[in-house]
């Protein structure tokens, strides 16, 4: 592979964000140029991609070969480079592939809406360029970009209507979620390439195809650093992939319109925790926590997702629950991978189980936007759609029958594989098994009772749901035209069209196993028991075991609940307060909080710093008792003048709060400041002493100018808190003059301002012989070693400047409104 | 030499401290002064090796004359690091104190006191 590769699979990511982009320039009327270029995006992604799949192949699972790197930001190791394993390739297809049905779905939802249509697919394509580009890097850290750029983009679509607050709510509550699963994905990547780095040496596994190829040899599954890094990312997952209790954002962000619902939020980008998943599978499936978390947390998620979708009336609704129950499943299909099985990983056919959903879920939601633009989304309010919409119907009917896993589709043996893995647990988990079973029947139940539920009320059959007092969903709001208004034409028939595509493929997998084992066998990686590929319908009946059984009393099950009239109602569900409730407690507790603290009083807060340094300071004697020892320090009375000019220094200072007379304490101030000007000198700084001697001059002019200004009212100072102000500032001042005779005694050597004297006028190899060029070593440190310094010192200076001249009135008053418009008048005039 | 320093950094400090956890403007404006003052000697003792042996005026000040050792630059002049820093921060206490006076003539003018708690009152009263 040449370096071409990589721009061209570069190309294939950005294709659809560019083509998206080049819409806009197209003038708005152009409804059907604008769609075609969106098409094309995808369209292009997909060409490349399988142009490189001729070319090279899926990569190998073992030791996976990425394309050659071109450099980005190699200091944070982020470079581009791809990596087109079987995972990658499928996600690939699936994402662009799904991406260009969408593109003619939101042509039919959308209708002949220039605005919507100008707006939607640009953002699409920023979406399917994020999640291709998930799916397709080679680099952990570019992958965790785009996980965040995937965030961002479904806030925006699920926030599609600006003007609906509760829809913006919602947006926020998804992007908040997924968000904060990204920030811990990323600290997980980010740990994990240390802790490669540090504990094995040789650098660290930043890539994936590293981690694949190298991961195995060199984790440990006993690092903690490993299994914190896995705790990470394996919750980035799980917020992504809407796994409990994080699912609740997944249903919230139906206010999206349905191209969306039907793109992000069933196929793609909920899926991307599942990719991960499978990602990181075959490296880190040998840690414990592996199983033991994602088998419990998938279980649970599956059972709650479908039961909670058996008591909903809305149709997305309905599938966003059912999408959050088979995300719980996929989950739990990796979880139960990382227990072995007679000799090999528990798990098969893992791509099929994610094409298997994305097949009937996607097409579910695409009919359930286009029932609610034609007649409603509340299934009490479809009873006998079929003679209104058959084509649509029918369709939906397909895909319910793949979520019901009815025999003839893939959806079918998939299952069968879920059941027979969590038998072949026994081996691992005992009979634990079995509650796994019962919660995998219960889940399958549920999906059966919601298919038979569409089927007899779309057919308007006996046993259908009938209007009940509930209020309608539809997706008329969503675009803002008339009800009856409904396009006519091919492009108004692309609301269900692409549906039907998709699937087809369900059926291509259950009628012809053959052909979509051919299709799929070069993509799996774990294929074990079934290597003769994915078994027809036929194959369960003629090999009669446990997981046919459950299949069948899950049908049975299913069927009657469905016609029966239990669980009709419509239920909210309890996890939905979560992010109110965290919400609430940010904005309105952190407010409550936050007024506690600050008091806005300058008082409690030199209180509060003041006793906070003390206590800093009490625990860094307690910590490092040598700071108590009493210094080596040299007699103090060597040097007259110096005793002299401390014991000015001292005896002003003291007799500044004793003093009231307003001039006698700028004297007072002005001869302590003249002492530390003498002491400047001694110290040999005649620089400092230059500097400060002027401002010293300059300040007190300043005050006893500004004195005359101010009101002669002596300090009115109040006897109660001199004690407590007097031990404070006694306590503090005696802390930080034991720190400075401690750290001036302490002999750090060699000392920093060796540098500064060595390079201040010539320099050395250290800095390439550049020196500064001076021989007074302060200036030229100021100028030129701290020259950033100083130019900050500078911003100061001009900012106070500023300040004090804004501060005070002007001489002449600016012009008021009216006069200035007079003036202007004036000036037209002329 | 550092000790008598040290004492002086206590002595400042605690005064400026005092004056500014006070009730009056004026006083907490000194205060800040004074905190800047403190704030610097105890950075100039950090250079050390002040009037050890050469008590004599600016021998040892750092400036590269004939004397100069590049390979030993600390025996004949003192750290010039500190100096440095002090520097940058003469400079900016001078334009706080700039600018804490004029906001000092402003309070007073507007409100015609400078202390705290009648402050407060002038500020509820806006309410």
């Amino acid at each position: 592979m040449t370096a071409s590769t990589t721009i061209w699979l570069l190309l294939c990511v950005l294709a659809p964000t560019l083509l998206g982009l080049a819409t806009l320039f197209l003038p708005q009327k152009a409804i059907t140029l604008r769609t075609l270029l969106a098409l094309a995006g995808p369209v292009l992604s997909i060409v490349i991609l399988a142009q490189h799949l001729a070319g090279h192949g899926v990569a190998a699972a073992a030791d996976p070969m990425a394309t050659p790197v071109i450099s980005w930001i190699p200091l944070l190791n982020m470079n581009l480079s791809f990596l087109v394993d079987g995972l990658g390739a499928f996600f690939g297809l699936l994402v662009a592939g799904i991406g260009v049905l969408i593109v003619l779905y939101a042509r039919g939802y959308f209708g002949p809406d220039e605005a919507s249509l100008y707006r939607f697919y640009p953002t699409l394509g920023f979406f399917t360029t994020a999640m291709m580009g998930i799916v397709l890097s080679d680099y952990l850290l570019v992958t965790v970009l785009f996980w965040e750029l995937t965030s961002i983009s479904s806030f925006l679509l699920i926030g599609w209507d600006r003007y609906d607050k509760h829809a913006v709510k919602l947006a926020m509550q998804a992007f908040f979620t997924t968000g904060l699963g990204g920030m811990f994905l990323m600290g997980g990547v980010l740990m994990f390439g240390f802790a490669t780095d540090i504990g094995l040496g040789g650098g660290g596994l930043w890539r994936w195809s590293e981690v694949l190829a190298l991961g195995p040899g060199r984790i440990s599954p006993s690092d903690p650093f490993i299994i914190a890094s896995f705790a990470l990312m394996l919750f980035g997952a799980a917020t992504k992939s809407a796994q409990w209790p994080f699912h609740y954002w997944l249903p919230g962000a139906m206010a999206a319109p349905t191209p969306v619902s039907a793109y992000l939020h069933s196929a793609t980008m909920v899926k991307a925790g599942v990719f991960l998943v499978a990602r990181m599978f075959p490296v880190f499936a040998v840690l414990d926590l592996w199983s033991n978390i994602l088998v419990p947390l998938g279980a649970f998620t599956m059972v709650l997702g479908a039961v909670v979708a058996l008591n909903q009336h809305d149709l997305k609704r309905i599938f966003a629950y059912t999408t959050v129950s088979q995300l719980g499943l996929l989950m739990c299909v990796y979880g139960l991978g990382g227990m072995a099985a007679g000799g090999h990983p528990n798990i098969e056919w893992g791509i099929t189980q994610i094409a298997n959903h994305a097949f009937y879920k996607a097409p579910l939601f695409i009919i359930a936007g286009a029932l609610g633009h034609y007649i409603s989304r509340d299934i009490t309010q479809l009873n006998g759609a079929f003679r209104k919409q058959p084509w649509m119907v029918l369709t939906m009917l397909l895909g319910g029958y793949a979520l019901a896993a009815g025999p003839g589709t893939v959806s079918f043996p998939a299952k069968e594989f879920f059941l027979h893995a969590i038998h072949e647990s026994a081996e691992s988990i005992g009979p634990w098994w079995m509650l796994l079973m019962a919660m995998a029947a219960v889940t399958a139940m549920c999906n059966v009772a919601i298919f038979v539920r569409l089927l007899t009320t779309l057919m308007g059959w006996p046993g259908g749901m009938k209007p009940g007092a509930s209020h309608g969903h539809d997706d008329h709001a969503a675009h803002g035209h008339g009800e009856h208004e409904h396009e006519h034409g091919p492009w108004a028939q692309m609301i269900w069209i692409p549906a039907l595509a998709l699937v087809s493929l369900q059926y291509v997998g259950g009628l012809a196993p053959g052909l979509w084992s051919q299709w799929f066998a070069p993509l799996e990686t774990n294929i074990h028991h079934f290597a003769e590929g994915v078994p027809s319908a036929l194959h369960a009946f003629t090999h009669p075991g446990v997981p046919l059984y459950v299949s069948l009393i899950a049908i049975i099950c299913g069927v009657s609940i469905g016609l029966s009239p239990l669980m009709r109602g419509a239920i909210v569900d309890v996890h939905d307060r979560i992010y109110p409730a965290m919400y609430w407690l940010a904005v309105t507790g952190g407010g409550r909080a936050f007024r506690l603290v600050q008091t806005g009083r300058f008082r409690n807060y030199m209180v509060f710093v003041l006793l906070a340094f003390l206590a800093a300071y009490v625990a860094s004697m307690v910590l490092d008792p040598t700071m108590l020892d009493w210094p080596q320090v040299e007699s103090p009375f060597e040097f007259f003048p110096g005793v002299l000019l401390g014991a000015i220094i001292c005896t002003t200072a003291i007799l500044m709060p004793i003093v009231q007379s307003r001039v006698v304490r700028v004297i007072i101030l002005g001869s302590c400041g003249f002492s530390v000007v003498g002491m400047y000198l001694l110290y040999q700084a005649p620089d400092l002493a230059l500097t400060q001697l002027m401002f010293e001059i300059i300040s007190v002019i300043l005050f006893v100018l500004v004195l005359r200004m101010l009101p002669d009212k002596g300090e009115t100072d109040r006897a109660s808190g001199r004690w407590w102000r007097f031990s404070l500032g006694t306590l503090t001042g005696v802390a930080i003059g034991w720190l400075t005779l401690v750290s001036a005694q302490s002999g750090a050597e060699p000392r920093l301002g060796e540098f500064f004297a060595q390079h201040s006028y010539s320099g050395t190899e250290l800095t390439d012989g550049r020196g500064g060029g001076g021989n007074n070593i302060v200036n030229v440190t100021l100028v030129d070693f701290r020259g950033f310094d100083t130019l900050g010192e500078i911003t100061v200076l001009s900012i106070a400047a500023l300040g004090v001249f804004s501060l005070f009135p002007r001489r002449k008053p600016l012009p008021t409104e009216l006069e200035f418009d007079d003036q202007m008048a004036r000036g037209v005039a002329l | 030499m550092t000790i008598i320093l040290s004492i002086c950094v206590a002595v400042v400090f605690a005064v400026s401290l005092y004056l500014m956890t006070g009730r009056e403007l004026k006083s907490i404006a000194m205060g800040v002064f004074l905190l800047g003052h403190a704030a610097n000697l105890s950075i100039i003792a950090m250079s050390r090796t002040p009037v050890r042996h050469e008590p004599q005026l600016l021998k040892g000040a750092p400036i590269l004359t004939e004397g100069f050792d590049p390979a030993n630059p600390m025996s004949s002049i003192v750290d010039p690091l500190p100096q440095a820093l002090i520097l940058t921060a003469i400079v900016i206490g001078f334009a706080v104190m700039a600018f804490l006076l004029s906001l000092l003539v402003l309070t007073s003018r507007k409100t015609g006191t400078l202390s705290i708690e009648e402050l407060g009152v002038v500020a509820t009263q806006d309410d």
